[in-house]
């Protein structure tokens, strides 16, 4: 672009000796200055193209501004006038004109075009300006709009917090509520029945059972409750009596139901021997047990039930027996007193013993075990139902057990069955005393039974004891055995002396035992005792040869041997021993002075005996010399006999000990006489001439104890 | 004996009412063999029975319940044996007897004690032989063998039971129970006529079941269970 390079300016000429000269300096950087950098060559284009290449558009500029650029308008004018008509000899013309108008106006059209764009730049930035204005009012406005909106904001949170507040105390207040709702509907809940449940208790339609008792525990519990409520002082107690009130009416109601119930059942439990009960009526009877009226009602029927049920049970067990009439009637047996009597009470004793367990049963109380055989301890309030129950059910049978063991114990003729009798009752009574207790029914009735059959039994041996003292001895036996009455009559002793044995558990005392027996001994021995003696010596009478003492003492040692083999005779044994010992001594005393009539000593022993304490005794006749002599030649010839050894009356002592002590107790004492009379011969007093010589004329030579010897005796030495 | 008194608890309704009575020589342990059975436990030093005791037991013989109601008498005559025993008999269903394996005298006298049972009891009396004191082998008088054959001749059950050690103590009873049920399964017995010794329990049961015979399905099906249960010596089940 060399020739749109500037043309270089007319520089002055360079004067280089000179100093340099700012102008040629100034032209020497003019010169040296080098347009060929972009920024220049940027300019310079610039340039070109303001003053070249918009002919045109410098004309639709020119309209454009019009209005604006004044200035410009008269520049360019005749510019485009020129160039309107176009064609290159023009546009050549016209170029060269323009550069050389730019040449001389181009600091002006610079500046002018500065100015314009100036003006541009000011009318534009005025404008912008002006919506500066508008927008900063735009702003204003708008703050005061957020400060309005804050400040109303501020209100609006100082309103609300007022509001949140009610809010959450309202809130609170709901929880509150809803949680009295709750505690009132539990309470509600807790404290009264359900619908369900309050017809489980009133309705006639729903069976007593699970449900029932169920509503029952329920409305027990709230009737607890309300105590628990009422009892609490800051409660208001209103609601609690009326939960109290209606429960209580509810209550009675299930009360009464079970009242009802119990007593329809207790009159369906006629069909069997055995008591029944179902859990559900044993649960009704645990219940009823809170109102002992009721149940004591409800009861009676029962009572009355099994009363009746038990005597038809009774009454088949007696006339028709089991099935087809096995096990037989047991009015079958009426003939044997004891298996008859023994029967019935048997059966009553089992029925007692099932009526109890199914009494048990009811009342619930079946858990408790009893040892085999142990003694029932009464406690707790079921056993004394139970034992009332138990007996109004059994004391029926009381009656008819009477009348038909009345009439046994009555037709009895021995003794001997009427004590099984009455022993037998006497068990059963203490059986049943100690089952049902002394005061039930059946127990009086066993005791009335038992008194009687015991009255029949003594008035019985009381017949035997008569007729036995009026029973006379046979005459014409001549034997000193015991007789055929006490024979019999110790029999009977015997064998009830037997029963009793059997009768006794082994854990009384021996007093207890004789006292038992003692009655009955007394009215069994006793009139023996008496008879004996009585009988024999009116047979002595009528048969002077009859030995009656020794018959005495055999019947008496007979009798002694039936009591000995029971310890708790002892004291009747004593009295028979007595007895016997007055008529042992009666018996010595005879064999002694049959011994001293057999030896010849007798009227000697009389003469020492009898005569005066100063008589001398050869004086007196039956002692003189040759009498004693006699005598004492009698004793020698008797010594050497069998009356010695052997006494023909006390053979027929049936006791061989007994005998022995007699003969030997009479021997001692005829050994004391001969020993008394050798002493007498001796003595001078007596006046026996040579008395010594007498005596020793004859065995035993006056020494007395060869005599003892003799009689094979002890003791002589010591005599 | 806790769990044992709970399931007694449990059983307190029953099927079956059935009285047994209890038999035998003095000394046999009669009372004892009925202690065990009731209590579970050996019952020491005891007395002679008196006359007759009571004791009731409920056990279960397949699926049916039956209440015993036991009669312990007194062996001994002294004690008001057997003139007083005599007269339960009647109302018995089934009868123990009981002998002493360590005691020949209390084995000869079984045929008293059962000549006794047949002319007194019902016909359908039930009765099962028990040689009692089985712990004691070293002093055993009677031969296992010859008390079966003695048994079997006569027509009744036998086993051996010690009620010292519990050892087959229930086994008689369990026995009997079950002789009698098939007794009235048979139609032979009927609980419902008096004097059998046997009686329906449960009353809603019997309701039930007035109308048509009971059923024995449940009977039946548990005999063999039964018999496991019975523990029999040797042979197993009846020995007759």
């Amino acid at each position: 672009m060399s020739t749109l390079s500037p043309p270089p300016r007319p520089t002055p000429p360079s004067a280089s000796p000179q100093p340099p000269n700012p102008i040629s300096l100034r032209l020497y950087k003019v010169l040296a200055a080098s347009f060929d950098d972009d920024a220049t060559r940027e300019a310079i284009r610039t340039l070109s193209d303001l003053y070249i290449a918009p002919p045109a558009k410098g004309k639709e500029v020119r309209r454009d501004d019009d209005a604006d650029l004044d200035d410009a308008d008269e520049l360019d004018v005749p510019a485009r006038a020129q160039a309107k008509p176009g064609g290159r000899g023009i546009d050549e013309a016209a170029a060269t004109a323009v550069v050389a108008r730019a040449r001389k106006n181009l600091r002006r059209d610079v500046d002018t075009m500065l100015a314009a764009s100036s003006r541009k730049f000011l009318a534009a930035f005025g404008e912008v300006d002006k919506q500066l204005d508008i927008l900063q009012e735009h702003i204003g406005t708008m703050r005061e709009r957020c400060d309005e909106a804050q400040t109303q904001l501020r209100q609006t949170s100082d309103a609300c917090r007022t509001l949140l507040d009610r809010a959450g105390s309202l809130r609170e207040e709901r929880h509150e509520v809803a949680m009295r709702q709750n505690i009132v509907s539990l309470f509600l809940a807790r404290f009264t029945l359900s619908e369900d449940e309050k017809e489980a208790i009133t309705s006639r339609d729903v069976p007593v059972g699970k449900r029932f008792f169920a509503a029952m525990d329920r409305a027990e519990k709230i009737r607890d409750d309300c105590r628990v409520l009422l009892s609490g002082a800051d409660v208001q107690p209103t609601a609690g009596l009326e939960i109290t009130l209606a429960t209580s009416a509810l209550l009675e109601q299930a009360y009464d139901k079970l009242f009802r119930w119990c007593c329809a059942e207790f009159r369906l439990m006629a069909r069997d021997t055995q008591l029944d009960a179902s859990p559900a009526l044993r649960e009704a009877v645990r219940r009823l047990q809170q109102r002992p009226e009721l149940l004591t009602e409800a009861l009676a029927h029962l009572a009355q039930t099994r009363e009746s049920a038990l005597l038809a049970a009774f009454t088949g067990a007696l006339t028709r027996g089991g099935v087809g009439g096995l096990p037989r009637p047991i009015e079958l047996h009426a003939h044997d007193p004891l298996r008859y009597a023994g029967d019935m009470l048997a059966w009553v004793h089992q029925a007692l013993a099932a009526e109890r367990e199914g009494l048990e049963g009811l009342f619930g109380v079946a858990g408790r075990r009893r040892m085999v055989g142990a003694v029932r301890t009464r406690e707790g309030p079921e056993e004394a139902w139970m034992s009332e129950m138990l007996d109004r059910a059994v004391g029926g049978l009381g009656a008819p057990l009477k009348v038909r063991v009345m009439q046994t114990v009555r037709s009895q003729e021995s003794s001997i069955t009427s004590y099984k009798l009455a022993n037998l009752l006497q068990f059963y009574m203490l059986t049943m005393q100690r089952t049902i207790g002394e005061d039930a029914v059946l127990s009086r009735t066993l005791q009335e039974l038992t008194d009687a059959s015991y009255k029949a039994f003594f008035d019985a041996i009381d017949a035997l004891g008569r007729a036995l003292l009026r029973a006379p001895l046979d005459l014409d036996d001549h034997s000193v055995s015991p007789p055929l009455a006490i024979l019999d009559h110790a029999q009977v002793l015997r064998e009830i002396m037997a029963v009793y044995e059997s009768s006794l558990l082994g854990d009384e005392s021996a007093e207890e035992q004789t006292a038992g027996f003692r009655a009955i001994l007394d009215r069994l021995v006793d009139p023996a005792l008496e008879m004996v003696p009585a009988a024999a010596e009116a047979k002595q009478r009528q048969r002077p040869r009859w030995d009656g003492t020794v018959f005495v003492l055999n019947t008496l040692e007979y009798l002694l041997g039936v009591l000995e083999p029971f310890a708790w005779t002892q004291e009747k044994q004593e009295v028979v021993k007595g007895r016997i010992a007055g008529v042992v001594a009666q018996l010595t005393e005879e064999h002694y002075n049959t011994i001293l009539r057999d030896a010849g000593l007798d009227e000697v022993a009389a003469a020492l005996e009898s005569r005066q304490p100063d008589e001398p005794l050869s004086r007196v006749p039956a002692a003189q010399a040759g009498r004693l002599q006699q005598a004492l030649d009698a004793f020698s010839g008797w010594l050497s006999g069998a009356g010695v050894v052997h006494a023909e009356r006390l053979a027929a002592v049936d006791a061989r000990r007994v005998a022995g002590d007699v003969h030997s107790a009479a021997l001692g004492r005829v050994a004391e006489t001969y020993g008394r009379l050798c002493e007498e011969v001796r003595r001078a007093e007596n006046r026996y001439e040579a008395g010594a010589t007498l005596l020793g004329g004859s065995r035993p030579f006056g020494q007395v104890h060869l005599l003892w010897q003799i009689f094979g005796l002890e003791g002589g030495a010591a005599a | 004996m806790g769990d044992y008194e709970d399931a007694t608890e449990l059983m307190e309704t029953y099927d079956f009412l059935m009285k047994y009575i209890v038999i035998g020589e003095a000394g046999t342990g009669k009372s004892c063999l009925l202690h065990q059975f009731t209590h579970n436990t050996f019952k020491d030093h005891s007395q002679h029975t008196i006359g007759v005791e009571f004791s009731s037991r409920t056990v279960k013989l397949g699926e049916k319940r039956i209440k015993l109601q036991l009669w312990d008498t007194a062996g001994q005559e002294r004690f008001r044996g057997r003139s007083v025993t005599r007269s339960y008999y009647r109302g018995a269903a089934g009868a123990i007897l009981v002998y002493d394996i360590t005691s020949r005298q209390s084995f000869l006298n079984l045929s008293r004690w059962l000549a006794d049972a047949r002319a007194l009891a019902s016909p359908h009396l039930v009765t099962v032989l028990v040689g009692n004191k089985s712990d004691k082998e070293e002093d055993r008088e009677v031969e296992w063998a010859e008390a079966s054959k003695w048994a079997a001749e006569n027509d009744v059950h036998f086993l051996e039971a010690s009620s010292l050690t519990g050892d087959n103590v229930e086994a008689p009873f369990l026995l009997c129970a079950r002789s009698i049920l098939l007794a009235i399964e048979s139609g032979a017995l009927d609980p419902e006529k008096a004097g059998s010794g046997v009686s329906y329990g449960d009353r809603a049961l019997r309701r039930v079941n007035s109308s048509s015979r009971l059923s024995f399905g449940s009977l039946s099906g548990g005999r063999r269970k039964s018999t496991v249960k019975l523990r029999l010596p040797l042979t197993g089940g009846r020995c007759c």
